[in-house]
């Protein structure tokens, strides 16, 4: 039995092999910043694309990946590369704002979908001819943002401070964050910025002090941003302290240790996967991301941002045999079918959330993506 | 603004200038000697850090791989060349020296388990991973080609610089990390509290500082690279080797860089490619004194601090413009100050 | 800088399949052209800079970002057209590039680029940190380039304008370095001492290419706006500024060809590193940052001029032909009357901190007379030199030549009023021909512009210049070696060659330092007879010398020098006999 099924498995992969020379298998196209500046964001990403299924109704799917060293160029030049060499049917991709902009003229042009893993809503609006062609899966920073906000309503947070990267990232968190705490009342009583490299932000650090805010939100992504809350911390804030779904990794609690318990930050269900009440629909997904993310990296490796990339694979998974029944891949119109039923995609539960896409909406997250977690005892929890 | 506030923002400025100042000597002693810009030097800092935070988390610092394989390089080289003039009884020695001796460190890192040691050893262990690496770079890169034009040296510091950070890069991965205090003290100044491991910083420079300056005017060591720094071809007609000098100087540059790392990563958190800008501010210390005059260059490295500390606090965002264009008008100074002068 | 001319028919076939490039290639490649034509224009202003000039910057991809910026904002803001915008991005960067540049490049060599790190990094913040420039976020939506009715949406169309422009470049860039200005800017690369003493205004000349080197690169900023139409900060960060230089070094820093060579070479084996090296390692990391630190380290270690010197040999290389064509001769400056002061010292004295090596120097030099400066080593005649024409001013004492004072000029004022002279350590550009050296001479005889030279407006002049020098070449008796590499001839000749530099700038006066130094029996019989004809010819000449034989026979007059004072001072017979001077001379030697 063993040795049938082994010889099969042969005789299927000789098959495969050789069909790829004929029959055209579905290529996939991902550019992500597994280094530079991005790449605690861009590595997860990298080793979940290797978990993604490698058929999709009975077609072979191929999976080119690039790294765009978090290089707006590098991914444009990318996108290129995998239009024009490797003739994807679709681009995953990039991992932060910037470099998905860039990539949104290559891809319209060549008539290509693109799912993005940044955060930033300008990405998929205000949605236009380009824009039809590019599809997003991480939360937008302004959903995100708004959690932190009620949640600081429902805390009778009134005034707060905000410390963020100076870059994309802490921009476009600042964008959002501002705008909506506007709207709920809350006053912003300090706006500071830091580089990931920086040695001290005692400056900032002082300055929001001096302020005396109820709350102070670090706008950072992965150990960088646990520098500005230790330092307050050191210099004895007593407010509350909020962080972004970008810190959500080991690597964060490790460096920040005592000093950010209490913490509470917005994040994708996946953060927390066993906590979610069974009836959670995303509960499953979910834990299944975690289980064979872990499986194959280690125990206790899971980050949030690894699992932007596979619900990008189930978004494909999902649309792939919609479009099979158009057109065959390879083609501009099996693009295109592949482009029309990623925008049909309803009710798709996935690791972050449940899709429902539109034509004017091309990321489909409602409530049910994002959850408040505080860490307590060097762990992230749910806050019910 | 009132007065605490700025004198935290003094005591900050004084803390990360003290690290600025520690390496604005090293940056002027090693141009002052081999004429080499040592762009790498920020390197070393983050070399330190993170192979130290490596030890105490129990894992395997990437650094000794390039310690390996730097000696085998050095052993490959000087090997050829002692094959080559048939002075076979030089091979034992160099083979020991540049491979056994890492070798030996690799065997002690496997044998113990440095995340158990007390933290004076962790640290020799890190100083002994990372310091060689210094002198190890200088005859590999810089020693073939003594010679050449500043500007050519430059190029291949910059060159060093970017395939170090590569390696960091590989070896302790994106993220960042944090070594364990020295010391918990922490006690009132007046209306300030002062924590312990930031005066450590402080005293420690200083003493370092101190102890450079005996170095150079009490051992013959130093007196040597300062007769080179002087005049190399004296230097040499006196029969002071310049490789010798260059290895000297490297070795003192990495040392300092390290130490920097080490005496700063309990207070931040230092990631694969922090060095550089922490070595850059150096830079605009050393500049303000002209690449030549140590105390100028090491109160030039406490005005960047105290002036990044300071604008942080005005104009968070701005804070790097500030700092790195502060470098324009002290050129313009130094440009009128300075009649023009041949360079050869 | 070698510049060994290219047979045409090589250009040619070079833009033919530039022309044809991208009607066969695969849409990717030209992608990678695209690229490598954009970087190509940056490195090729480091060429000039670095490679010719000896001035490194890191911060090009700054100047690249002033262009890209400027053309973004102005177009998606302002909705102006795109090929306004680039005049203005020109205008933007000249102004930051002349601000910067008279900052820095008055300093010595190592703080320039230092200088370039700290604004490269300090001008990538300003871009990421104004709301207007579209923050670290970026500014998308930048309209395509049209031509006519054309919009430049694909790559293939950008092509041909990207390599257009370049090819533009680097013609004008050939035309500027191989012109008057051209030669004065090479002649940095040698010390700025020498072009100095030639009437070159270095520092101008070291702006104007770093300058044009900025704009080069602002005109590639403008091209990648457009072609990629969204332009955020990280294009043009310390480490693309880095990665320039590494693509100048890479492919022949003192080669025009070599900037193109470099670009290419660096943008394909970043791709094949990208598509290899994790294959290879099976683990992600910036592994080709580690290639390309190593691959730079090797290259200045082995090759340190580049690969395209590798590439040139490949070539057939033309033979420069025997004489310039004929022009009309230069005029001459009226040479003062015979007999009268021409150059007159008064008390000159020079001191190196406690150090006095002329003390209240004095004498006179006479239109039509060969006066000698002669005295043991150590004297001070080759600091009274420098003194007397600029180039290390005296501290103290007056110097009138054609009567006027001269004493606070600087070198090249005083080389205009018709002085000229050589150097002990002689000062020529090794590289360079013997006709391009001596050319050099005869730079305050022309006066076209650097514009003029890129265009080549400049060709009659250039004609009559190089007419001028090959005259001063064949007179010293050098005409068989003209088109030779100066560093190639025997110290001797290299000297001679100096003169003939000197006598290019169709002086009034010669300051000829130890001129038959290394020079046989017969050659000395030549230049003997050479400065005759000169004297005869009503040239004031002064000299060191320390050949007895040499300068007994042929000077008028003789000051001797002795720790930095005048021991003596006469007839050539008188100092043959003065006892000081006799004592002077053998006690030295006992």
């Amino acid at each position: 039995m063993k040795i049938k099924n082994s010889i099969a498995g042969l005789l299927a992969i000789l098959a495969t092999g050789f069909a790829a020379n004929v029959t055209a298998d579905i290529n996939v196209g991902v550019t992500l910043s597994a280094t530079g500046p991005a790449a605690s964001l861009g590595i997860p990403e990298k080793n979940t694309v290797a978990l993604l299924p490698t058929t999709i109704a009975g077609q072979k799917i191929n999976y080119i990946v690039l790294d765009d060293a978090s290089d707006t160029t590098t991914a444009v030049k990318n996108t290129r590369k995998l239009i024009a060499e490797d003739k994807v049917d679709v681009i995953i991709g990039s991992t932060i704002t910037p470099n998905s902009l860039a990539m949104i003229d290559v891809v319209a042009e060549a008539e290509v979908p693109m799912i993005a893993m940044a955060a930033s809503s300008r990405i998929i609006a205000p949605m236009d001819a380009k824009r039809a062609w590019v599809y997003k899966t991480p939360q937008n920073d302004a959903q995100m943002a708004m959690a932190i906000v009620e949640h600081m309503a429902g805390n009778k947070v009134k005034t707060v401070a905000y410390i963020g990267f100076a870059d994309a990232y802490g921009e476009g968190w600042w964008n959002e964050f501002s705008k909506a705490a506007e709207a709920q009342n809350i006053k912003i009583v300090g706006n500071e910025r830091f580089n990931r490299s920086d040695t001290s932000v005692t400056g900032q650090v002082l300055k929001i002090l001096s302020a005396k805010p109820d709350a102070v939100l670090v706008g950072g992504a992965g150990t960088p941003a646990a520098l500005p809350q230790k330092a307050l911390k050191e210099k004895g804030y007593k407010g509350v302290m909020y962080q972004t779904h970008g810190v959500a990794n080991a690597d964060f609690l490790r460096v920040c240790g005592k000093d950010c318990e209490g913490t509470f930050l917005p994040a994708g269900p996946v953060l927390v996967a066993v906590q979610l009440p069974d009836s959670n629909p995303v509960k499953k997904e979910a834990l299944d991301y975690v289980n064979k993310y872990e499986a194959a990296q280690g125990k206790g490796s899971v980050s949030t941002f690894g699992a932007h990339a596979w619900d990008a694979g189930t978004l494909l998974a999902n649309a792939i045999p919609q479009a099979l029944k158009k057109a065959q891949p390879g083609t501009p119109e099996f693009r295109k079918a592949l482009r029309d039923s990623l925008e049909d995609t309803k009710e798709l539960t996935a690791a972050h959330g449940v899709f429902n896409m539109s034509p004017q909406d091309h990321l489909g997250f409602d409530q049910r993506s994002r959850v408040m977690v505080q860490i307590v005892d060097g762990n992230w929890l749910l806050v019910k | 603004m009132d007065l605490q506030i700025a004198l935290l923002l003094g005591q900050d400025g004084i803390t990360n200038g003290a690290i600025y100042a520690l390496l604005a000597l090293a940056l002027v002693l090693v141009f002052a000697v081999t004429r080499v810009i040592f762009i790498p030097q920020g390197e070393f800092v983050a070399f330190g850090a993170l192979t130290l935070a490596g030890l105490q988390a129990g894992r395997l610092p990437g650094t000794i791989w390039l310690l390996l394989a730097l000696g085998t390089a050095i052993a490959l080289v000087e090997g050829s060349r002692a094959l080559r003039d048939r002075n076979f009884r030089r091979l034992p020695m160099i083979l020991l020296v540049n491979c056994g001796v890492p070798l030996l460190l690799a065997g002690t890192l496997f044998a113990l388990s440095p995340a158990s040691l007390p933290l004076p050893v962790q640290v020799l262990l890190a100083l002994m991973l990372v310091v060689p690496l210094g002198p190890m770079i200088y005859r590999l890169a810089y020693q073939p080609i003594a010679e050449a034009s500043v500007l050519a040296l430059l190029i291949v510091s910059v060159a060093v610089h970017v395939t170090l950070i590569g390696l960091g890069l590989l070896f302790f991965g994106a993220e960042g990390s944090r070594t364990l205090s020295f010391t918990d003290i922490s006690f009132e100044l007046g209306d300030i509290l002062v924590q312990g491991q930031t005066l450590l910083v402080v005293v420690a420079s200083l003493m370092l500082i101190v102890a450079l300056y005996f170095f150079f005017e009490r051992t013959i060591y130093g007196k040597a690279l300062r007769a080179t720094a002087m005049n190399r071809t004296g230097a040499r007609l006196m029969g002071i080797s310049g490789s010798l000098a260059g290895m000297l100087s490297f070795t003192l540059a990495a040392a300092i860089g390290a130490l920097s790392g080490i005496l700063i990563s309990p207070i931040t958190t230092i990631y694969y490619d922090s060095g550089f800008l922490i070595g850059l501010k150096g830079f605009v210390g050393a500049i303000i004194g002209g690449l030549a005059s140590y105390p100028v260059a090491a109160a030039g490295a406490i005005l960047v601090g105290l002036l990044e500390s300071f604008s942080s606090f005005w104009a968070s965002a701005f804070k790097e413009v500030i700092v790195f264009t502060s470098i324009i008008p002290v050129l313009v100074w130094r440009s009128l100050k300075t009649r023009h002068v041949e360079e050869e | 800088m070698k510049r060994s001319p290219q047979p045409t028919i090589l250009v040619l076939l070079f833009v033919a399949a530039l022309l044809l490039a991208p009607l066969f290639l695969p849409a990717f490649y030209v992608t990678l052209l695209n690229y490598i034509g954009l970087y190509a224009i940056v490195a090729l202003g480091l060429v000039l800079l670095t490679g010719v000039g000896g001035l490194t910057s890191f911060g090009q991809a700054a100047f690249v970002g002033l262009g890209a910026y400027t053309s973004a904002y102005l177009t998606t803001v302002h909705g102006v057209s795109p090929w306004l915008t680039l005049p203005a991005g020109l205008l933007v960067t000249g102004l930051v590039a002349l601000s910067l540049g008279m900052v820095t490049l008055r300093l010595s060599g190592h703080f320039l680029p230092l200088g370039t790190i700290a604004w490269g990094i300090a001008l990538y913040y300003l871009f990421g940190n104004l709301a207007a420039l579209g923050g670290h976020t970026g500014i998308s939506g930048i309209p395509p380039l049209q031509f006519f009715d054309i919009e430049l949406r694909s790559g293939r169309e950008f092509f041909y304008l990207i390599w257009a422009v370049l090819l533009v470049i680097i013609l004008a860039t050939r035309n500027l370095l191989d012109s008057r200005e051209g030669r004065a800017i090479r002649a940095l690369k040698g010390g700025t001492l020498m072009a100095e003493a030639m009437g070159v205004n270095t520092p101008r000349s070291k702006i104007v290419i770093f300058t044009v080197a900025a704009l080069y690169a602002s005109i590639s900023g403008w091209l990648y706006a457009h072609l990629q139409r969204f332009v955020n900060p990280t294009p043009f960060s310390l480490t693309q500024g880095i990665e320039y230089l590494f693509m100048a070094v890479v492919g022949g820093v003192s080669h025009v060809w070599g900037a193109i060579l470099g670009a290419g070479l660096i943008t394909v084996l970043k791709q094949w590193l990208q598509d290899w090296l994790p294959t290879l390692l099976g683990k992600s990391g910036n592994f080709e940052m580690i290639v390309f630190g190593l691959l730079m380290i090797f290259v200045l270690h082995r090759a340190r001029d580049g690969v395209w010197p590798f590439v040139q040999r490949l070539f057939p290389q033309r033979r420069p032909g025997a004489c310039p064509i004929k022009a009309q001769a230069l005029p001459r400056r009226p040479l003062p009357e015979t007999d009268s002061v021409v150059l007159e010292v008064k008390d000159a004295s020079k001191r190196f901190g406690g150090l006095v090596a002329n003390d209240r120097m004095s004498f006179r030099v006479r239109a039509g007379e060969v006066m000698a400066l002669i005295g043991p080593n150590g004297a001070g005649k080759s600091t009274m030199f420098d003194g007397i024409s600029g180039v290390d001013p005296l501290t103290s004492g007056a110097v009138s030549f054609c009567g006027q004072r001269i004493e606070a000029l600087p070198a090249r004022d005083i080389a205009r009023r018709g002085m000229s002279r050589t150097f002990q350590h002689v000062r020529l550009l090794p590289a360079m021909s013997v006709l391009e050296n001596v050319a050099i001479g005869t730079h305050l005889r022309g006066r076209k512009s650097f514009v003029a030279a890129a265009c080549r407006m400049d060709r009659d002049e250039e004609a009559r210049l190089l007419q001028e020098a090959a005259a001063q070449i064949a007179r010293c008796g050098l005409y068989e070696q003209m088109h030779e590499p100066a560093g190639s001839l025997p110290l001797g000749k290299q000297r001679i060659v100096e003169i003939a530099r000197a006598l290019a700038a169709d002086p009034c006066l010669l300051l000829l330092d130890e001129p038959a130094a290394g020079l046989r029996y017969l050659e000395k019989q030549a230049l003997g007879e050479l400065l005759r004809r000169l004297r005869s010819e009503g040239i004031a000449i002064l000299l060191v010398e320390h050949d007895m034989d040499f300068v007994m026979g042929l000077a008028d007059r003789v000051v001797v020098m002795e720790f930095g004072r005048k021991l003596a001072a006469g007839l050539p017979e008188e100092i043959q006999r003065n006892p000081a001077v006799v004592e002077a001379y053998l006690g030295g030697v006992e």
